[in-house]
């Protein structure tokens, strides 16, 4: 089978999928939206970097309540940088089979694919036009630096409340 | 300790710099550098506080680069769909050679090929940069937001080591003026030990 026409066959086939019938499948795919975790609650008072960081702050005169204020602070300010870094490094990749097949063309494929098990052709507009959204999406995406920079700033309310909660915690003190 | 060890003890904490494979870590130190020597004997968590500055700053540099590079991926984009024939142009081969022309840096083969492919589209230069600038120009606004965050971090991190060096200094100011009392006190013990009748 060409390669055009297994991919576009797998992807068939996937859309018939009902999802992950084992446990560890079920594990896996519940962590699948997951980008980026800055919404998890985070327990740095566990850390050794925080036991160290509260020290070193307590010894600038800082109470014991401020201290611990500004160690969990700038720890979550560094994990909300770990994140914005690590977005931007590892943009969402480009489906390059997706953004360039011709979906017209793939029409009659669609319905080799599909007739045989019982589709009428009223599913095989339905699939075209599904994949001319799909299409249409990953071509709004573009290239990987506009890629990077929309990664990058669905990021920016979770900097703007690091800074901010960071800055409190020193300026109450 | 010295602003030095307190540095290296901190970031073995606060992650140490993550720079890009084209990214001199030497600069980006000089950065920290001369940013520690504008404070006078820095604490632990001045210094912390400093180095998340210098990476502000070093944000703001790769994404003013970014900038121009989305600019040049919207042109070769442009051009990868301007030739005459049903079919387009590969878009990583155009951006590659495009990138070569606009630094300079192009063989013979690259130039004419696009300008070849700038003659079909029926663009000059200056055109294909003004239909960039408006195709990229969502992204570049995203880029801009970016910039002005870090900006913003910026005056935060700024405002609260001036309020840590205020601190220090009101408590350096109380210090002296608390032994200023102490010497006083005891220079008026003695006076009055000395004025007592033997």
């Amino acid at each position: 089978m060409p390669n055009h026409r297994r991919k576009l066959a797998n992807q068939c086939n996937a859309l018939k999928s009902t999802g992950p019938r084992s446990m560890a499948g079920k594990r896996a795919s519940s962590q699948n939206s997951r980008k980026h975790g800055l919404n998890s609650v985070p327990d740095f008072e566990s850390s050794p970097a925080y036991q160290t960081l509260v020290e070193l702050i307590a010894g600038e005169g800082f109470s014991a309540f401020v201290c611990a204020d500004i160690a969990s602070g700038l720890l979550n300010y560094r994990r909300v940088m770990d994140a914005y870094y690590d977005a931007y490094t590892s943009p969402e990749p480009v489906d390059e089979f997706l953004r360039d097949v011709n979906v017209k063309a793939s029409i009659p494929i669609f319905s080799e694919l599909l007739i045989p098990s019982g589709s009428e052709p009223q599913d095989v507009r339905e699939m075209a036009t599904f994949f001319a959204d799909m299409q249409r999406q990953e071509r709004r995406k573009s290239g990987p630096v506009s890629r990077r920079s929309a990664d990058t700033h669905k990021l920016i309310r979770y900097q703007r409340n690091g800074i901010a909660r960071l800055s409190r915690a020193i300026r109450q003190s | 300790m010295s602003v030095d060890h307190k540095v290296s003890s901190l970031l073995a904490f606060l992650s140490s710099p993550k720079l890009l494979p084209n990214e001199s870590e030497a600069e980006f130190q000089s950065g920290l550098q001369s940013l520690l020597s504008e404070l006078d004997n820095p604490s632990s968590l001045a210094v912390a506080l400093v180095s998340q500055l210098n990476e502000s700053l070093w944000w703001i540099k790769r994404h003013t680069v970014d900038k121009e590079l989305l600019l040049h991926e919207a042109m070769a984009r442009i051009l990868s769909k301007g030739g005459i024939y049903t079919e387009t142009y590969d878009n990583s081969k155009v951006s590659e050679a495009l990138e070569n022309y606009l630094d300079g840096s192009a063989d013979k083969d690259e130039a004419e090929w696009i300008d070849e492919i700038l003659a079909e589209s029926k663009l000059t230069l200056s055109d294909l940069r003004v239909r960039a600038f408006k195709d990229a120009a969502k992204h570049i606004k995203m880029v801009d937001d970016l910039i002005h965050r870090q900006h913003q971090t910026m005056r935060h991190l700024q405002r609260s080591i001036d309020s840590i060096d205020y601190k220090s200094r009101l408590i350096k100011r109380m210090d002296l003026e608390l032994a200023a009392l102490e010497s006083k006190q005891s220079v008026k013990e003695v006076s009055s030990l000395d004025a007592k009748p033997s």
